[in-house]
Parts: structure tokens; C-alpha cells; sequence
């Protein structure tokens, strides 16, 4: 939050209570105050398509309020009629009537300059796994799969550190021309792409998922992926082509690995309760 | 200038005396190989991220070495190509910091900005220590002065333009820059490694930067390793910011500005391909980038394309598309296609290129796994520099290739204007592309249904119709088409369509499913008339000023009313 804006509308509110503000003048201090903290108060900035909402139900309800008894909607029509009816407000509004079609040829002229875009289909970034999956002649339920070599960490640190470097090398002779030398999706293709490569160092890609869920996202490329992933843009190949099941697991042992990561535990799946 | 006193006059002397009686030592400053801790800590950093392709003996031969061309750089030689020191030297430790911060563009080596100082020089340390050279007290390495940075003038350009034809830049880079001169196909690094000119007309692929300072500083230290020499004798201070500037001025953006969108200008002329680059004067050229077909096998890790430019104009029959992209070498004969298979064992780097290099398809100009180093050795920038008939003859001695050049441009065979494209590599089983190929071999053009790389059944040329040219390291490839044929892609005015392109560079060995890529990305049909800027903003305002009219007007009234009552 920029405390500094929102303090800003706070004391404007004030000064509004002090001097007895209408009730027209309220709604719109109740609009304009909003928009100023949805829009410039926060670090982050909020979606357009978000403000937009919030924007839309602050003018419902501000409606609302304005129409929820006679003497309120009349504190809100009358002193803007009174405005474009008396003789004494004559020059201000000759001002506003021109300005407005000016504010409106403005706003037309602006969209016509945005630069013409391609149509835009939001794809989901990481799509639902199917069940179960076959990937050179094996099945994989992805639900209950693990990584065949993850217990090794335990078991026998020095095959597991074969397992990571084997990984190693697979990612440095297949991925890294695309995810990059660092895991962070900037590869020397990354510019030719769209949909961009992974970015591994992202905290909302390796533990967020179980081991199962990328050995699919291997196996079977961006083609493996269900409609709403955009299976024909994505670049990812579908590896079961190239690589062994056995190298596959390897460079996701690699990838939680090198980034640092835990991958996500398994869920319970009907009866079973993994501990 | 005041008078100097004998006696400080004296004294000057003997300074001067001094000081060059102690130039030696300050000539060859103590060797910077850091500290044993500043090395130990660089060699986790490196082991972690450097190791993969350059070794972990520094020997340039990681794990990923086999599949990248150029080579990872092998640390053992001592031999560097971006450098601020003269020509064969070593770098300095600064040098090496700031590649490594930078990265090379348009090669696997990244740039490293996440290390801080501190990492970036313990590293830089590490990879001292696989030369031994660094620790010699007589090659220590003092960076050439770089001088201010004069003005770029027309005048400039002018002389630098001249000195590249007297120099005989083109001899490599070409008449016009674009890395297609005679004896370009035949370079090789000190390894005896194939390597390319730099396409002087792309400055943002320039390993060392694309600014004019560092084109200077190219210029005058060479690119140690490879044909690149130097230029601080041959050269002054002048001639070399002169010939910087003219190969500076070559490119026509800092920035490759690669489009998303391709606009297809609406004319009412026929479209006569005759009338070849006018035909496309009024449409905006957009510049896609060209990737390595790694996605399935028959991979090619490192395409010779990189970026392809295309216009596309159209009439209310047809449509045409100008492609053009930059080649070393035309390769006219052979033969090539989208369904021409690529053995296995291409695919594998792990084993050296079983026959030499020159046997093969590609005369040498293979992907990284067909790069062995060539059977001769490297040649000694002199050698580069001789008599042009030498150099024309070396060019001969690489063959024409089995494989010809070509290129195609491919759409969804339905209108697919959707999330679920057909997939970018030639289509699937459930989604088909339609292909524009054309063998620049033949005089006909192809056209393909692809349902995957593995489904690609030909039409023939139906009423596709190509001219093309290659001019100068450049091939223009014109495709017209109608705008609707019975059950293949439409076209429509102000419509979208997904587009995607295809690069093979015979000279390289590429076909079928080795060669350059794009990505999906899309096409526009823009009407002949845009709605006009006054036209729409006067409707708009208008319309406001109306309503204000009728509200203002309503409200009198009705305060009118009130009163009267």
C-alpha cells in the first residue's frame, strides 16, 4: 500500500465532512477516492480488467445508496438541474457543455492510437494433469506416481547424486536452450517463443506441483496438453521421443535440485493417506 | 607557458630518466591471478554454472559442448575473443568480468547479471587458473587506450565504407555486410571449428556489443582465436572510428524489434510479382525471429537463419508475401522438402561426425553435432587476407551441398483463430497446416497438408505462385496465392490468421525437420480504408453534445415548469 494516496483521500473525506459537503459531491468524492486507491495506492498494481469491476460495483452501490429514499435522490438530481437551469450558472455550464465532447473525442482518439493486437486467447499456464499416462510403454498414474529414484536421497546419497548429475547432463544437452543455463526460462530460443519457457526459479513452478506433474509435462510436450493449455503454440517437445523414462525422472531430481526446491508431497487418493 | 628554471629544468630530466628506467616494470604490471580464497570461491560458482559447456577442466568441453556452435570458449588456450588488450593477448581480469556480466548474444553464453562483484571476480579468477599463461610475468596484458568517442558523420560513414573495400572486409563479411563473402564458408576458429562471419547487417547479434565503441574496440584488439585480426597498426585512431561507424550504419536498429504481427496492405492493383520490392513499398515490414527446430527429432540446434523479414500485400483476389532472410551462400542445386528424413544419428551429439565433415550433405556447415573440427587446419589471419582468387578458391573447396536452400510459409489448413491451434510444427493429426514450400532448386513450387513432421502429403504446385532472388547474401522469395481455395486456408479482409515459417539452409545440411522455425504468430488483413481519425471523433463528440442539448434543454424546460406552476 502507498499509505501516502490513501492518506490523501482520507483527509479529503475529512475536509468533505467539515464543510458540509451535498450529497452529490459525497458520491463523487466516494467514486473518484476509490479509483485514486485501487488504482495508484497499491505497490503492486491491481489488473485493469479488476478495476474495471470494482469500479462498476462502487457505481452500483453509490446508485444504490443515492436511490434508497426520496430526500436522497433528490439532495443528488436537484443541484445538477439546478445547474443547467439557472440563469446564474449560464457561464460554468456553456464550459462543461463544451468540454465534454472535447473530453469525449479525446478518449475516442486515444483508443484509436492503441496499436493494432493480435486477438488474445488466455491459455492456462499449467493445465490439469490427465490421470494416468504412457510414456514409452509405461504407465504412469500421476496421481500416485513418485519419482522412482526420489527415495534414494535417503537410501543411498551417492546414487542419488548420480541420478542429479545424469539429470545435469540431460538438462544441459535438451532444456537449457530454452529455460536457460540459470533454470530461469531465459534460453537463447526464449525470444522466439511465445508461450515463454518455464522459469524453474519461480516459486510457483516446482513446489507447487508434484514430481509426477512435470514428468507428464515432459513426456508429452506442449502437443500432451488438454485445449486450454494451447497445445499447438507451446514449443515444449514431447521428450518420451528423445529421452528415457529413467533420464526423464534424472533431470527433474536436477531441477528441484539445482533451484533448490521441495517438490509438492502426494495427496491422499481415496484410501491411501501418504505420510 | 612561463620560463622553466634551469635547475627545474634539471630535475625534469632525471624524473624522466627515472621514469624510464622503471617503464619496464610498469609496462608489465605483477600478474592478477587473485587470491587462493577469491579462486576457491569461484570454482563452486563455476563448477555450478560454467562447467556445463566450458568443463570442468576449463577445456571447453562440458556436457552440452557437442550441441553448440560457436564452441564454449577452452579456457586452456589462453585465446579470448573480446578483450580490451592487443591482439593475441591475454585479457584482464576486468575483461573477463564484463563478458561474463554481458554474455555473448545469439550464442548459449548467457550474461550472468544475478552474480554481484565479488562472485563475478572470484569467478573471473577461477578461469585464470586454467591457463598458465596468466601466471607468465611477460604476458601480462595492458588494455589498449579507447579513445573518446567522436562524432558519427555521413563523412565518416563514407571513409569507413571505403577503407572496407580497401581492407577487403567483404572478402568474409560480404559486399553489403551480410557475413556472404567468398570465403565465408570456409572460416574456421583456431580449433579448426566452422564459424561464422558476423552478419554486419544484425549489429545486435555482435558477440562483443553492438555500440560503435565496441565495434571500435573490435577493430582494434581482433577477435583472438578466430580469422577476426586486428587493426591498431594497419589503422589510425581516425581510420578505425571511420570503419566503425561505416559498419555501424549497416544495420538499419540497435534492436532486432521482432513483430508479433504481420499487416497485409490492401492494394487495387494487380498483383504483378514482376514489379518485384515496389510491389510491397506501401506494406510494413515485420521481422520474426528464427529459432533451431529442437522440438522433435532431426533437431538442429544451431540454424543458419535467424530472423526472417516479411511483407504481405493483397487485392480483393490475391495475396502475396515477401520473405526475405540472409543466406551465406545460395545453394541452387540439390534437392530438399519438409518430409526428407534426417538420420538418428544427426540428432546424437554424443559421438563425433562418423565420416569427415565434407562428406556429408552439408560440406562441413552441419549443426553443432556435424562440426567436428574440419580436416584443415585453421588459417592464420594472413592467410585470410591474400589474393582474392585465393579466397574464391577456398570457397569453392566447400561443395555445393546435396541439399538446396528453401523456405516456406504455413497456416492452419481450417480457420483457426482459437485457443487450440494446430501444433506449430507442421500441424497434427487433428489440426492440419496448410505448407508454401518451395525447393529454391526448382522452378516450382509445393504445396503440403501437414498433420505432424511425420504426415506431410504434397498437392503440387497448384496455382501457387513464387519468384525469387538472391542478391548479395540476401534471399527474397515472393509467394502469391488466391485468396480462397476450396478446402485450404481463407483469407479476409480485416481478418486474423495464425502464420508461421519455415528456414533451410543447404549449405548446412538442413532439411525436413532440420532447419529454422517460427512460433505461431499472426497475420492482418487491414482494410484499404481506416476509419478516419476526424471523422470518428467528431461522430463521438457530436453525439455527447447532443445529449447535453437534450438534458440541458429538458431541465429548463422543467424548472420552467415548476416556476410557472
Amino acid at each position: 500500500m502507498k499509505l501516502a494516496i490513501v492518506l490523501a483521500v482520507v483527509a479529503v473525506m475529512v475536509v468533505l465532512r467539515l464543510v458540509r459537503a451535498g450529497l452529490l459531491v459525497w458520491l463523487a468524492a466516494w467514486w473518484v477516492g476509490t479509483y485514486a486507491v485501487l488504482r495508484y495506492g497499491f505497490v503492486t498494481p491491481i489488473p485493469a480488467s479488476a478495476l474495471h469491476i470494482f469500479m462498476a460495483i462502487t457505481a452500483l452501490s453509490l446508485f444504490a445508496y443515492a436511490t434508497s429514499s426520496r430526500e436522497r435522490m433528490r439532495a443528488t438530481y436537484e443541484p445538477v438541474l439546478a445547474f443547467a437551469s439557472e440563469s446564474r450558472f449560464t457561464l460554468p455550464l456553456a464550459l462543461v457543455a463544451a468540454s465534454i465532447p472535447g473530453v469525449v473525442a479525446w478518449s475516442v482518439y486515444q483508443g484509436l492510437q492503441q496499436p493494432l493486437q493480435p486477438p488474445y486467447f488466455g491459455r492456462t499456464v499449467h493445465p490439469s494433469p490427465p490421470a494416468e499416462i504412457t510414456s514409452r510403454g509405461e504407465k504412469v498414474d500421476l496421481a500416485r506416481a513418485a519419482n522412482p529414484f526420489r527415495n534414494l536421497e535417503k537410501t543411498d546419497v551417492q546414487a542419488f547424486r548420480r541420478h542429479v548429475e545424469n539429470g545435469r547432463r540431460v538438462y544441459y544437452r535438451n532444456c537449457f536452450f530454452c529455460h536457460g543455463d540459470d533454470l530461469g526460462g531465459a534460453g537463447m530460443y526464449a525470444h522466439g517463443l511465445d508461450p515463454v519457457p518455464a522459469n524453474f526459479l519461480d516459486s510457483g513452478v516446482l513446489p507447487m506441483f508434484q514430481e509426477s506433474f512435470f514428468f507428464w509435462r515432459i513426456a508429452k510436450g506442449g502437443p500432451g496438453m488438454p485445449d486450454e493449455g494451447a497445445p499447438g503454440d507451446s514449443a515444449m517437445p514431447e521428450w518420451e521421443r528423445m529421452l528415457s523414462n529413467e533420464e526423464m525422472w534424472d533431470v527433474i531430481l536436477f531441477l528441484y535440485d539445482d533451484a533448490g526446491y521441495r517438490p509438492r508431497a502426494l495427496e491422499a487418493v481415496g484410501a491411501e493417506v501418504a505420510h | 607557458m612561463p620560463p622553466i628554471s634551469r635547475r627545474h629544468e634539471a630535475s625534469s630530466w632525471v624524473t624522466l630518466a627515472l621514469a624510464l628506467a622503471a617503464l619496464p616494470c610498469f609496462a608489465a604490471p605483477a600478474p592478477d591471478l587473485g587470491t587462493d580464497q577469491q579462486r576457491q570461491a569461484g570454482k563452486p560458482l563455476y563448477d555450478r554454472h560454467c562447467s556445463q559447456c566450458h568443463g570442468e577442466k576449463g577445456d571447453g568441453l562440458g556436457v552440452a559442448a557437442p550441441f553448440l556452435s560457436p564452441k564454449p570458449r577452452d579456457f586452456t588456450s589462453g585465446k579470448f575473443k573480446i578483450r580490451t588488450t592487443p591482439s593475441g593477448a591475454l585479457p584482464t581480469t576486468q575483461d573477463l568480468k564484463a563478458i561474463i556480466r554481458a554474455g555473448m548474444p545469439y550464442t548459449a553464453m548467457p550474461g550472468w547479471p544475478q552474480f554481484n562483484d565479488r562472485q563475478l571476480t572470484d569467478v573471473a579468477y577461477y578461469v585464470k587458473s586454467f591457463a598458465a599463461d596468466f601466471a607468465d610475468p611477460d604476458r601480462q596484458p595492458e588494455p589498449i587506450q579507447s579513445p573518446p568517442v567522436p562524432a558519427i558523420s555521413g563523412e565518416s560513414i563514407g571513409r569507413g565504407k571505403k577503407l572496407y573495400e580497401e581492407l577487403g572486409c567483404a572478402r568474409c563479411h560480404g559486399e553489403t555486410g551480410r557475413s556472404d563473402g567468398v570465403a565465408a564458408p570456409t572460416l574456421t576458429d583456431d580449433w579448426g571449428y566452422l564459424i561464422r562471419s558476423a552478419d554486419l547487417t544484425r549489429r545486435w547479434t555482435f558477440r562483443g556489443g553492438p555500440t560503435r565503441q565496441e565495434i571500435f574496440r573490435a577493430f582494434s584488439t581482433g577477435l583472438n582465436g578466430t580469422p577476426m585480426p586486428s587493426f591498431v597498426d594497419a589503422l589510425t585512431v581516425e581510420q578505425r572510428w571511420d570503419l566503425a561507424d561505416f559498419v555501424y550504419s549497416l544495420s538499419p536498429r540497435d534492436s532486432p524489434e521482432y513483430a508479433t504481427l504481420l499487416v497485409a496492405k490492401k492494394v487495387a492493383r494487380e498483383l504483378d510479382l514482376a514489379e518485384g520490392a515496389k510491389l510491397f513499398e506501401e506494406a510494413e515490414p515485420a521481422y520474426f525471429p528464427v529459432i533451431g527446430q529442437i522440438m522433435q527429432p532431426g533437431r538442429a540446434f544451431h540454424p543458419s537463419c535467424n530472423g526472417i523479414a516479411v511483407r504481405a500485400v493483397y487485392n480483393e483476389t490475391d495475396i502475396a508475401f515477401e520473405l526475405r532472410w540472409n543466406d551465406m551462400r545460395a545453394e541452387v542445386t540439390g534437392k530438399n522438402g519438409p518430409e526428407l528424413a534426417v538420420a538418428a544419428a544427426e540428432d546424437e551429439g554424443d559421438e563425433p561426425a562418423a565420416a569427415p565433415p565434407a562428406a556429408e550433405g552439408g560440406g562441413g556447415w552441419g549443426d553443432a553435432e556435424a562440426a567436428a573440427p574440419a580436416a584443415e587446419p585453421a588459417a592464420a589471419p594472413a592467410d585470410v587476407w591474400g589474393e582474392g582468387e585465393a579466397g574464391a578458391a577456398a570457397s569453392a573447396a566447400v561443395p555445393q551441398s546435396e541439399f538446396s536452400d528453401a523456405v516456406a510459409i504455413q497456416f492452419p489448413a481450417e480457420k483457426s483463430l482459437t485457443i487450440r491451434k494446430p501444433y506449430f510444427v507442421f500441424g497434427d493429426k487433428g489440426n492440419a497446416v496448410n505448407l508454401w514450400f518451395v525447393d529454391l532448386a526448382k522452378p516450382e513450387p509445393a504445396l503440403y497438408v501437414g498433420r505432424g513432421s511425420d504426415s506431410l502429403e504434397p498437392l503440387g504446385p497448384r496455382d501457387l505462385t513464387v519468384t525469387r532472388g538472391y542478391d548479395k547474401g540476401e534471399w527474397t522469395v515472393v509467394f502469391k496465392r488466391r485468396l480462397r481455395s476450396q478446402g485450404e486456408v481463407t483469407f479476409e479482409e480485416q481478418g486474423f490468421l495464425p502464420i508461421a515459417f519455415s528456414v533451410w539452409d543447404g549449405l548446412a545440411g538442413e532439411r525436413g525437420n532440420k532447419r529454422g522455425l517460427t512460433n505461431w504468430w499472426t497475420v492482418y488483413l487491414s482494410p484499404d480504408e481506416k476509419p478516419s481519425l476526424v471523422r470518428e471523433m467528431a461522430k463521438w463528440g457530436g453525439l455527447a453534445f447532443a445529449l447535453e442539448v437534450v438534458f440541458i434543454g429538458w431541465a429548463r424546460r422543467r424548472a420552467h415548469n415548476s416556476a410557472g406552476s
